[in-house]
């Protein structure tokens, strides 16, 4: 078949059989429209518009093919419908812009029209979403530019090759195709407009209907399903579905001892219809396949023995997959959701993120940012409290200031709330240790209380300026060591003065010493503290933490 | 301003942006719709295509009882059917709204504040 160029009578063919296809495969092509949205309508819309384009075409007289590409371009777009309908019509707007002067088609307009049908479409969005009729036009524009043939009927056969290939690669670049298992519908409809553009050529017979085969049914059901969700997975309420049986079967047709009919389309799709939704039928001559969402699987099976014998029975309940769907998401909200309450929540009032960890590693619950420079309000401590999810709440405020912001709070908190007296970090830390989780509120905060008195808080800061307090003469730049709040020693160097501070605190006692370094130190100096600390009595276990506290070099607790 | 969601576990709040954010992007995935115009044309300078973090310049949100009803600017190109993609660009963001932040939107109003010329 040699074709060397496209007259217009040849267009106007080509542009009628391309609409009449569309038209009859515009079912086949709503049943894969899952993108942009899955209204399942791409095939209609398409049909629709392609005919009022056909229509312009058929009514000019032209002789000219520029002319009557011109008419297809108008009547596209006076007839275009939703998004795929004006994309067709803007791929035909830039193939006439193309062709506008030519009275006939050789090969080389043909490449160039498409190509520039495939800029004008890209150039008609903003955003170019692959995977879509885009990937399409320009898999056409491609095997145009690639293909050999000068022969009209042969690069058109090109042409629909390359429709064919970039419409199977859509489902990877469009990750909503890929989910539900479908190609690109609008693309699926620019093929087969291809396809009929190519038949006429070649004088094949148009091939009106097309017959989906089994690899095509699936994607089918595949988009029913999402159709019918709307992708509401988990949302739709089981009591909501209509037909509640999602029902596949396949009919090997006139075998087997029931068979009372011979296999008729339309009689055995009308039946089907009445039974339910999502139908899809497909056959060939031995085989005819069914999908079907139906309150009546059993019908649909009886209905399918009269014509021929069951090969393949599948029957699912689309309510118990909806009641599965929504468990799942509910254990998965429940699981995402803090877990079960607590019995108590240990609120601490902490400055330094070491600190926090410290802290959170001894079974503080939830942390309060603050401390010396930053007292929390009121509020922040109320607030903790009602976030806790618990029963019962303590708050180590661990500076004298907040003591007053935390009985306040305990107020006007709903959970029973108790503060326990935490001067220092140190305390703190000291009385989170005999928190006994199976005690209760009282118990644990007298427990806890009681441990004050065990521990001495040391602190090693240093002098902003001179100054003189309680008789000892500070310089400014130099360090000095408070012990429970009175200042007990000064010195030039942050880990003498803080070993000199130890020296005084430590009694017979004495057992434990925690050093937690600050912002103002690092682990370096603490070590060395540590050493020498070792070195006044071996018997004395020293522990080195990072607190990461602004304002204070060291704190030191001695138990 | 922000769109609030009552669920069971506490309230959801949900910024004007984001919703500006959806709404533009499904605006202008439709075909024909060349970008997102502001809707202050003569103070922003006319005709000016919004940038993908400027959407909300171009849509506005105006809440009710019942919902929300949006508005939304969008600059089209030539040679194609207006009122249809207007009819798209409802549909999708009516959509997009729903499966993307579980709201439902009783009305969306486009305004074409330009035609752009590509060829």
């Amino acid at each position: 078949m040699s074709v060397s160029n496209i007259t217009s009578s040849k267009f106007n063919q080509m542009v009628q059989a391309a609409s009449v296809t569309l038209k009859s495969n515009s079912k086949f092509i709503n049943s894969l429209n899952v993108f942009p949205v899955p209204d399942g309508d791409t095939g209609t819309n398409m049909s629709m518009s392609f005919e009022s384009g056909a229509k312009y075409v058929e009514q000019d007289s032209s002789d000219s093919v520029g002319d009557l590409a011109q008419s297809l371009s108008k009547g596209l777009l006076m007839g275009a419908r939703g998004n795929s309908g004006v994309i067709l019509s803007q791929i035909f707007r830039g193939f006439s812009k193309s062709v506008q002067d030519k009275k006939e088609l050789k090969s080389e307009d043909i490449v160039e029209a498409f190509i520039n049908s495939a800029k004008t479409a890209y150039n008609s969005v903003m955003k170019p979403t692959e995977g879509t009729i885009l990937t399409v036009i320009k898999g056409i524009a491609q095997a145009g530019k690639e293909s050999k043939h000068s022969d009209l009927a042969d690069l058109f056969d090109d042409l629909y090759n390359g429709a064919n290939m970039a419409l199977q690669t859509t489902p990877d670049l469009l990750a909503v195709l890929k989910e539900v298992g479908v190609v690109d519908s609008g693309g699926q409809g620019l093929v087969f407009v291809i396809k009929a553009f190519s038949d006429v050529l070649n004088n094949r017979k148009i091939d009106e209907s097309h017959q989906p085969n089994s690899g095509e049914m699936n994607q089918m059901i595949d988009a029913s399903h999402e159709q019918s969700n709307e992708s509401a997975q988990g949302k739709l309420n089981p009591s909501d579905i209509k037909y509640g049986y999602c029902t596949q079967i396949m009919v090997r047709i006139g075998l087997g001892q029931q068979v009372k009919y011979d296999f008729d389309y339309d009689k055995f799709y009308e039946y089907l219809a009445k039974l339910g939704d999502s139908l899809l039928v497909i056959n060939d001559d031995e085989i005819v396949k069914v999908h079907v969402h139906t309150e009546h699987p059993g019908k649909v099976l009886a209905w399918g023995q009269l014509f021929g014998d069951l090969a393949n029975v599948k029957v699912d309940n689309m309510r118990l997959q909806q009641e599965d769907i929504i468990e799942k998401d509910e254990k998965k909200e429940q699981a995402d959701l803090k877990s079960e309450p607590k019995e108590t929540a240990i609120i601490s009032i902490v400055s330094g993120d070491g600190l926090g960890e410290l802290f959170s590693s001894l079974g503080v619950t939830d942390i309060i940012k603050g401390g010396q420079t930053m007292n929390p309000s009121t509020q922040d401590i109320v607030n903790a409290i009602n976030n806790s999810n618990a029963k019962n709440a303590i708050i180590l405020p661990n500076n004298g200031n907040i003591f007053m912001a935390a009985e306040q709070a305990t107020q006007v908190v709903d959970i029973p709330a108790k503060i326990v007296h935490t001067k220092t970090l140190q305390q703190g830390l000291t009385s989170v240790l005999s928190f006994n989780p199976t005690a209760s509120l009282d118990d644990n905060v007298n427990e806890m209380e009681d441990t004050l008195d065990t521990v001495k808080s040391g602190e090693v800061t240093y002098a902003v300026r001179d100054t003189n307090i309680n008789g000892v003469d500070i310089k400014k730049g130099h360090f000095m060591g408070i012990v429970d709040g009175d200042i007990k020693v000064t010195g030039k160097n942050s880990v003498e003065t803080t070993v000199n501070m130890v020296k005084d605190m430590l009694d017979e006692d004495s057992e434990v010493i925690t050093i937690i370094y600050g912002k103002e130190s690092n682990e370096k100096d603490a070590n060395k503290v540590k050493s020498k600390l070792e070195t006044i009595d071996s018997e004395l276990e020293v522990e080195v933490h990072e607190g990461d506290q602004p304002v204070y070099s060291f704190l030191i607790s001695v138990e | 301003m922000a769109v609030k969601i009552k669920t069971k576990y506490g309230l959801i709040d949900i910024d004007n942006n984001v919703i500006a954010t959806v709404v533009g992007g499904a605006a202008t995935d439709n075909f024909g719709v060349v970008g997102m115009a502001s809707k202050n044309q003569i103070r922003d300078n006319v005709n000016d295509i919004l940038k993908k973090d400027n959407y909300s310049r171009g849509v506005v949100i105006t809440q009710d009882d019942n919902g929300i009803s949006v508005e939304v600017n969008i600059i089209v190109s030539f040679g194609t059917k207006i009122s249809e993609v207007c009819k798209n660009v409802q549909s999708k963001v009516k959509y997009n709204l729903e499966t993307m932040l579980g709201i439902s939107a009783n009305a969306v109003n486009i305004i074409v504040q330009g035609v752009r010329v590509l060829d």
